[in-house]
């Protein structure tokens, strides 16, 4: 598919090795999360279809595999890569060498084990209410410092680099950053240590949900979109004046978009009318990061050559993702619209499309660069990245249109049929490419430890 | 642009400026909410919650109910709720204000459960429900917060006496300042 790999150095860079490890402890451990994930979701995806599946103990109830699912996600697979996804765009870009390299490792081993704490007791029944704050409340506490360890390097490196360049990616990470230990910080206060009064609670929800996956996740997704686009595309980003205002318009108008999602819930009007009208304003940033993506691919054939790089493929499908998702959240957002898709398979398909077909795919993508980068081997099969992409795109496509179209035409029923066939499809392909990439992933990690392994240099 | 502080300074005051712009002004308005009368002298509405109904609050937060049930009715007019026979009124957020955890919830694979109370028959009938379900329905059955007996009966364990008094607890069949009863 590509021919990234002849451009592959001989060796690996001082910088990249200076961020060798903490790099690939986080890959590792986010491959080892997404396989978890994979497994919960078809295993969530089968009990919609067969109710009776796994339903004798309280352990295997669909509400908590789902939690399970979702956290191990997030927190899991998506979050870990971005450690890993920061710190090495963040070196590379700001020529840091990383010098206490086991700080970021314990932050690693520490957010993974309480994590996986954390999971244990939602499987045990201590979970809440709240999505993506189920884990019993002691697990924030430790989740924040070990993010901080974490993730804090980037901007250490920005601060320390050579250079005054600056490029909008580094403002992205360190936007992102900033963001996810400030709202599970006050998210938690108001939630689950000293809890606010009724709805309230909702509200605060809201707040840390958006924040938490367009600001945490989105942007730090951004910033890869960026970087690979110019970099692999050796092109500079077109209208990159705009660029700046893209940025800050999207961190505004993004954390004010709560309440948009509570549209006809029981809390004030105004408020919701608030987070419609940020949910209109992102207009703005969507329009201009699609400005700067597309112009800068689509002249001189760009689209076609970046389909023939491995890394530029996925990006391109997370780039399209992100602006589909963000237009479908414009749109449904307003009060009519909403209305009939509220609550439906039509929202689960919109955070899909977010999480999944945007920012996972974004990952995926950048895997494909900065491994061989770190290990200084190849991919050991093109066949299992070709499986890769097409059952990581399909499955989604499919995820997306089926919960689309399911949750449009609910509005007109009052029956309570799922469309669980289509779901199950897909997440049987997502976990066919998700251990494809698995495979090869840790094939060429461990193929590097063996002398005589295939390093055609 | 070139400045780290500017940055961090510029994000805080993006992320300030919505916790003060939705979530201070939203406790300024929400915060001080009492139960009130639907009439000048009238009972004081939401009632308070029966114990047993606040346990069994948390099986339904331990056995993830929310994740296919919500707890809010919508106005008529945004959506059709109301017309679904839910609830005769919407949810206000003064309905929520003794609920330890709000449970509205995001997604729908089955009813909303904000009034369920006000429609359920009698305890054998939910007991049964839950434990079996309904042939050919996404609803799993419950059948684990049963103990079968030797004369072949089922009975309730604690979780499951508790779960069913909290269901039946999920009321608003009153009239609130903010939402009458129509009728
Ligand atoms: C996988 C999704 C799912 C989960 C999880 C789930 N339910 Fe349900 N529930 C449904 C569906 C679907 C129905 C509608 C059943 C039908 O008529 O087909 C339903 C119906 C009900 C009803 C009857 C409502 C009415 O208006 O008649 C009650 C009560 C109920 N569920 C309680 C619970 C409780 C309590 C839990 C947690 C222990 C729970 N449900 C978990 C999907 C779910």
């Amino acid at each position: 598919m590509s021919q990234e790999h002849s451009s592959s150095r001989s060796s690996v860079s001082r910088i990249d090795a200076s961020v060798s490890l903490p790099v690939r402890l986080f890959i590792i451990s986010s491959i080892l999360w997404l396989l978890v994930a994979s497994v919960l979701s078809l295993i969530v995806a089968l009990k919609l279809q067969v109710p009776s599946f796994l339903s004798d103990c309280a352990w295997f109830t669909y509400g908590r595999l789902e939690v399970l699912q979702r956290n191990a996600f997030i927190y899991g697979w998506a979050s870990n890569a971005l450690f890993a996804l920061n710190l090495w765009i963040m070196s590379s870009l700001a020529r840091f060498e990383l010098k206490s390299s086991w700080l970021p490792v314990l932050g690693g081993l520490v957010w993974n084990l309480t994590l996986t704490y954390g999971l244990i007791q939602v499987l045990l029944g201590q979970l809440n209410g709240f999505a993506l704050l189920e884990m019993p409340k002691e697990v924030a506490p430790a989740m924040v410092v070990a993010f901080l360890f974490a993730a804090l390097w980037p901007a250490v490196a920005f601060a320390r680099r050579p250079t005054g360049n600056v490029f909008v990616s580094q403002w992205y990470i360190i936007g992102a950053t900033f963001v996810f230990p400030v709202i599970t910080v006050v998210a938690q206060l108001m939630l689950l240590w000293c809890p606010t009064l009724g709805v309230m609670q909702a509200l605060v929800h809201s707040w840390f949900y958006q924040n938490l996956i367009l600001l945490w996740l989105g942007g730090s997704a951004l910033s890869a979109i960026y970087y690979f686009i110019a970099k692999e595309s050796g092109r500079t980003i077109s209208a990159y004046y705009l660029a700046t205002v893209g940025f800050w318009t999207y961190f505004l108008f993004a954390s004010w978009t709560g309440p948009a999602t509570l549209l006809g819930a029981p809390i004030p009007v105004w408020l919701q009318s608030v987070g419609v009208v940020a949910a209109l304003m992102m207009l703005v940033p969507i329009v201009i990061t699609a400005v700067n993506f597309f112009g800068t691919l689509a002249p001189r054939s760009g689209i076609a050559q970046s389909w023939n790089n491995t890394t530029l493929r996925f990006v391109l499908v997370g780039t399209v993702s992100f602006i589909v998702s963000a237009l479908l959240s414009v749109v449904f957002s307003t009060r009519s619209l909403n209305a009939l898709v509220r609550f439906t398979e039509f929202t689960q398909a919109q955070e899909h499309l977010a999480v999944y077909s945007f920012v996972s795919m974004v990952i995926f993508g950048a895997a494909y660069y900065i491994l061989p980068r770190l290990t200084g081997s190849f991919w050991p099969s093109a066949k299992l990245v070709h499986l890769h992409f097409w059952a990581s795109t399909l499955g989604s496509l499919l995820f997306v249109v089926a919960g689309l179209n399911h949750g449009w035409a609910a509005h007109g029923r009052t029956d309570f049929a799922v469309s669980a066939l289509p779901g199950l499809v897909a997440a049987a392909l997502l976990f066919v490419g998700h251990f494809a990439f698995a495979l090869n992933a840790f094939g060429m990690l461990t193929a590097e430890e063996a002398p005589s392994s295939r390093r055609s240099y | 642009m070139k400045n780290l502080n500017l940055i961090l300074a510029g994000v805080f005051f993006t992320l300030a400026a919505s916790f003060g712009g939705l979530l201070l002004s939203g406790q300024v308005q929400l915060g001080q909410l009492n139960r009130a009368p639907a009439e000048e002298g009238g009972p004081l509405f939401p009632a308070k919650e029966p114990g047993l109904a606040i346990q069994g609050r948390q099986v339904y937060i331990s056995l993830g109910c929310v994740a296919c049930h919500t707890q809010q009715v919508r106005p008529a007019g945004q959506g059709n709720d109301i017309a679904r026979g839910w609830a005769a009124r919407p949810s206000v957020a003064r309905d929520y204000i003794l609920q330890s955890q709000v449970l509205i919830g995001s997604h729908r694979l089955g009813p909303d459960l904000v009034n369920y109370g006000a429609r359920v028959k009698s305890d054998d009938e939910l007991h049964t429900y839950l434990r079996t379900s309904v042939a050919g329905s996404v609803m799993p059955a419950y059948g684990f917060l049963y103990t079968q007996s030797k004369d072949g009966s089922f009975r309730p364990t604690e979780d499951a006496v508790a779960l069913v008094a909290y269901l039946k607890s999920l009321k608003i069949d009153y009239s609130s300042p903010e939402a009458k009863l129509k009728q």
